[in-house]
């Protein structure tokens, strides 16, 4: 993407201004990591968003609110109890991509292979959007990633923070992106929140990415799960209900059935590792 | 917020510098461009490492970032490092290991392992390779360069375990 002009607001206000008045022909700019897989077919403004005190994590009430322009190295490296972004932040890129990219450019415009959609899908995650005069909209993720939320921010809005629930005693959380090597895209990327009772799921929010166009939930595999035991038996049964709402893509080298297989395999180790997490067994 | 579109300042290697760019411009590009040639351009489009410089104390690649994204912040590069006569701790130890063939990835590998020891304090191997995961060498297989940067690492180990704050000046 060809950059004509560069510009730095110092606040949020400024900023959505700004881009509202230059509508198609502005774009906010955070990490600027994506700019390089995307096409226009004239130069935009870049809109710094990354000096509006956006950058930051912190526990309010149910929730761990992180800003949007918080690099992804920085959710790699929070801890906190009941905090599971830590795992699939560490598993994205390299270190240098890590310090720059954001959570809000991961989330803003869905690229196929990126990973977080696919987390805060299953967690529920909320997606707070400035829009203008001092007003914010909140969008729960089903209803954020039903379709590409580039759309939401056509008009200037902005992604001002993510809410991620606090995950509580009886809940976990667990995460798998399949990729040829650390620093590859994923292959497929799959999520699962799990909520036990007595050893039994009593809920169950399971999601996928990258083999498929779009991240989405995964509701047959999570109706196959609830009320039933958390074992491994029960696991890889839910998991071959995938394939009833996605069609897992053949990729590079991969045919359909081999994506399957491997959606299906990553799909029963996320629960393996949401079960146990929510056992207290793992960190 | 508009500011002059077609210069950036930052402080380079630990000096303010002005420099004319465009906001089209790489970071990597307006470097090289000036003489800070260390800094290599490898594949232009964030997987290979020999752009890695340290922005703000963060190791980060050249090749995607603006140059205007650099304003006002603090850019390190090679430069900084050591210097033929001089070198640093590591670029003894790479030397010593004979860790070094063409060199392209060289200066990233430096930087990277700068922010590494700037950063942390416990090594481990798992930490190491978080930091290092971003750098590729298309030469040597890694060995080597892991050996060389072990070393300097398990020294500074030692020596702060030892009380000695100074491991930075490093092993002569
Ligand atoms: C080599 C490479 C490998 C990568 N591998 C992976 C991977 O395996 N998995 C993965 O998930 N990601 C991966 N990424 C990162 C990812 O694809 C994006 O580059 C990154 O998440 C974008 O973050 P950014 O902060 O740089 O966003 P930017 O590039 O600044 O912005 C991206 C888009 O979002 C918009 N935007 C950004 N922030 C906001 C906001 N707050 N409000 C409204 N709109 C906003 C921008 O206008 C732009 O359209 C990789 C990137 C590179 C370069
Ligand atoms: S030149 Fe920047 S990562 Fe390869
Ligand atoms: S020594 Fe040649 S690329 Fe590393």
């Amino acid at each position: 993407m060809k950059l004509c002009e560069f510009i730095r607001p110092t606040s949020l206000s400024e900023a959505r201004e700004a881009l509202r008045e230059l509508g198609p022909k502005g774009m906010p700019l955070a990490g600027g990591t994506a700019l390089h897989f995307m096409q226009t077919k004239t130069p935009v403004t870049a809109v710094d968003i990354t000096r509006l005190g956006l950058s930051y994590i912190r526990q309010e009430g149910d929730f761990f609110t992180i800003g949007a322009t918080t690099p992804l190295s920085d959710i790699q490296r929070h801890r906190a109890h009941g905090w599971a972004m830590h795992e699939i932040a560490r598993n994205i890129s390299t270190h240098q991509i890590r310090n720059v990219s954001t959570i809000g450019g991961n989330i803003c415009r869905v690229f196929p292979w990126a990973d977080l959609p696919v987390v805060l899908l299953a967690m529920n995650a909320h997606m707070v959007i400035y829009t203008g005069d001092g007003k914010e909209e909140e969008v729960a993720a089903d209803d954020y990633f039903a379709a590409q939320p580039a759309k939401r921010f056509n008009g200037g809005n902005i992604l001002t923070a993510v809410k991620v629930p606090v995950l509580k005693a009886h809940q976990g959380f667990g995460s798998v992106k399949a990729a040829r090597n650390a620093a590859a895209f994923s292959l497929v990327t799959v999520c699962a929140l799990l909520e036990l009772d007595d050893g039994r799921i009593k809920t169950a929010r399971v999601s996928a990415g990258s083999a498929i166009p779009f991240p989405h939930r995964l509701p047959s595999v999570e109706t196959a799960l609830i009320g039933r035991e958390a074992v491994s038996a029960v696991f890889r049964e839910a998991a071959a209900k995938s394939g009833t709402e996605v069609k897992w893509c053949a990729r590079e080298g991969m045919s359909e059935d081999y994506t399957r297989q491997l959606a299906e395999v990553s799909l029963a180790d996320a629960l393996e590792k949401a079960a146990a997490y929510a056992n207290g067994r793992t960190k | 917020m508009k500011a002059d579109q077609n210069t950036v300042s930052f402080t380079l290697n630990g000096e303010l510098k002005t420099f004319a760019t465009e906001p089209d411009e790489k970071l990597l590009t307006l470097l090289r461009r000036e003489g800070y040639r260390g800094t290599k351009y490898g594949c232009g489009q964030g997987t290979c490492g020999a752009c890695t410089m340290i922005l703000d104390g963060r190791a980060v690649y050249a090749c995607l970032l603006y140059a205007k994204q650099a304003e006002g912040r603090s850019v390190r590069t090679i430069e900084s490092a050591g210097t033929f006569e001089e070198p640093v701790e590591f670029q003894k130890e790479l030397i010593a290991a004979g860790a070094v063939q063409c060199g392209y990835c060289i200066p990233g590998m430096v930087m990277s392992a700068t922010a590494l020891m700037e950063t942390e304090t416990v090594f481990e191997d798992e930490i190491v390779r978080e930091y290092m995961d971003g750098n590729l060498c298309r030469c040597t297989g890694y060995e080597k360069i892991w050996i060389a940067l072990r070393k300097v690492l398990d020294r500074r180990e030692a020596s702060d375990k030892a009380g000695n704050n100074s491991s930075a000046k490093g092993a002569k």
